[in-house]
């Protein structure tokens, strides 16, 4: 299922442009975290910080952020949710996110209406694999998950 | 994808102003032009005296808050990642905010050294050997003149960088919590050392409109677009003053991404046929990771700058890839040295980090 060796999973949900995957958990939070897409045009991260738990986020404010090189940035956030908890093994050691972007999961949010609401506007399955590789292709994004 | 005109960037310059008023331009300009609202843009800057930390740092880990408190220095904190550093009008502050697709790559680390080569080239034009060198510094001959650190939002990136016109490396060492000051009686020639200044390589301070405008055509001519100056829009005026109602804010300096790990410093002395080596190594324990090394000592070493860059290609290195690190190091350059070689180097730093699990199990 890789792509230019970047790692794709199926059964995940994406945005458009395949920089955060979202898994649906049995207590109906939502499991966000980096795409190996992501994580090899961030290269290694040094730290990362995830907002409050209760804190609401709505569509557009990141549910974290995360620093690279001398990079700043936000972990873009589509939907409307709540902070549950974020992942302390990666705010201890962010190089995780880069070693293996699909285990090293970043935050636990609860979507306001719902995650089959939220999950409706992400990609999945054959569709999200197409558009995966699309991407990689059209950006030349070879990814690399040793760590640099 | 916003319709920007691709061809052009807006000069804009801000003059002198408070911390907290460039960090709001910074979040309002990087919004508004992921929105889609502003133009490409190189802003210069100058900044009242102030210490600025990283987006990530905490205050009092990297700053000497009540001594900046007694002088009327301020403390801000920045959008952009990277290190806490000291500002004052003597430096000239320069930025970018560009998209993606301008840029032609979303790799992170190539987007800086672009960035860095083409500022590094207008620096060159007004007559000093600047560099870019990897991790995100210009430098000239082996000594930084500009550091730099950028923010992302979306397809938009804000990248920004000093460029040293006069610089008290004293002032520095006062506000900054750098851990070379430690490390020997020698400190502040150390420091002096590191890092470098226009007025002191060209003999006399240059005209800063004449650096503003050699360092904008270099950047107009790299990016191949025309750059012209022009004034700050209505909505990004509002943007500013909605950020800085939040910035300028003891909640947005003083936030704090998580409990410290302090990263103390530990020295030791290395003794070997080439000479004497002292090495601080900042460690954080918690992630086993190396943060920054200081290595100062008698020994001979060609090209100078070799140590300088092997401290910036060991920053945020994991202790267990230290020696394999070290070992690439020099494989990958020509290294004249007296009587030392790599093995010296690893085994100096492997005593300052003996020193630091040393520390550390005591405490």
């Amino acid at each position: 299922m890789d792509c230019n060796g970047c790692e794709f999973h199926p059964e995940l949900f994406y945005d458009d442009e395949y920089q955060i995957w979202l898994r649906r958990e049995d207590d109906d939070t939502l499991t966000v975290g980096m795409t190996d897409l992501s994580q090899t045009i961030a290269g290694k991260i040094i730290h990362v910080r995830v907002r409050r738990p209760g804190t609401r986020r709505p569509p557009g404010k990141p549910v974290a952020t995360i620093e690279s090189g001398k990079w700043a940035g936000p972990i873009p956030n589509f939907i409307d949710c709540k902070i549950v908890e974020g992942n302390e093994e990666v705010l201890e050691n962010p190089v995780l996110l880069n070693s293996d972007p699909y285990n090293a999961w970043i935050a636990r949010v609860e979507a306001t209406n719902g995650a089959d609401a939220a999950l409706a506007e992400f990609v999945t399955g054959d569709k999200a694999h197409e558009g995966y590789c699309r991407r990689a292709r059209e950006d030349d994004i070879e990814c690399q998950r040793k760590l640099r | 994808m916003p319709d920007r005109d691709q061809n052009r960037l807006r000069i804009l310059d801000t003059g002198l102003r408070p911390a907290a008023e460039n960090m709001a331009f910074n979040r309002a300009l990087l919004e508004c032009h992921q929105e889609g609202h502003s133009p490409h843009t190189l802003r210069f800057l100058q900044f009242e005296p102030c210490a600025l930390v990283g987006f990530h740092q905490n205050v009092d880990q990297e700053i000497h808050a009540d001594y900046c408190r007694e002088q009327g220095i301020a403390i801000q904190r920045r959008i952009t990642g990277g290190g806490a550093i000291y500002f004052d009008a003597t430096q000239l502050g320069w930025e970018l905010y560009l998209d993606k697709q301008f840029l032609g790559t979303a790799d992170m680390g190539r987007i800086a050294e672009r960035i860095c080569t083409a500022a590094a080239e207008g620096m060159q034009k007004l007559g000093v050997d600047a560099r870019f060198r990897p991790r995100n510094d210009i430098e000239v001959d082996g000594r930084k003149i500009s550091g730099t650190g950028g923010a992302f939002d979306g397809d938009s990136i804000l990248y920004q960088g000093t460029l040293l016109i006069e610089f008290d490396v004293e002032d520095m060492l006062r506000i900054l919590r750098i851990p070379a000051e430690k490390l020997s009686d020698k400190a502040i020639e150390s420091a002096r050392d590191r890092v470098a200044n226009m007025a002191t390589l060209l003999g006399q301070t240059p005209d800063l409109d004449y650096v503003k405008r050699t360092i904008a055509e270099s950047i107009a001519r790299e990016f191949a677009v025309e750059a012209a100056p022009a004034d700050l829009l209505p909505e990004e005026d509002a943007a500013f003053r909605e950020a800085l109602a939040e910035i300028d804010s003891d909640e947005w300096v003083y936030q704090r991404n998580r409990p410290a790990t302090d990263a103390p410093l530990h020295e030791a002395v290395y003794r070997c046929d080439g000479g004497l080596m002292r090495v601080g190594a900042a460690v954080d324990p918690e992630r086993s990771h190396l943060k920054q090394l200081w290595i100062t000592g008698d020994v001979f070493v060609k090209p100078t700058r070799t140590i300088a860059d092997l401290e910036a290609s060991l920053k945020d290195t994991p202790v267990a890839e230290m020696e394999d690190r070290v070992r690439a190091f020099f494989g990958e350059r020509e290294v004249e040295m007296l009587q030392l070689t790599p093995d010296d180097f690893v085994a100096a730093i492997r005593a300052a980090l003996v020193q630091a699990e040393a520390e550390e199990a005591a405490e």
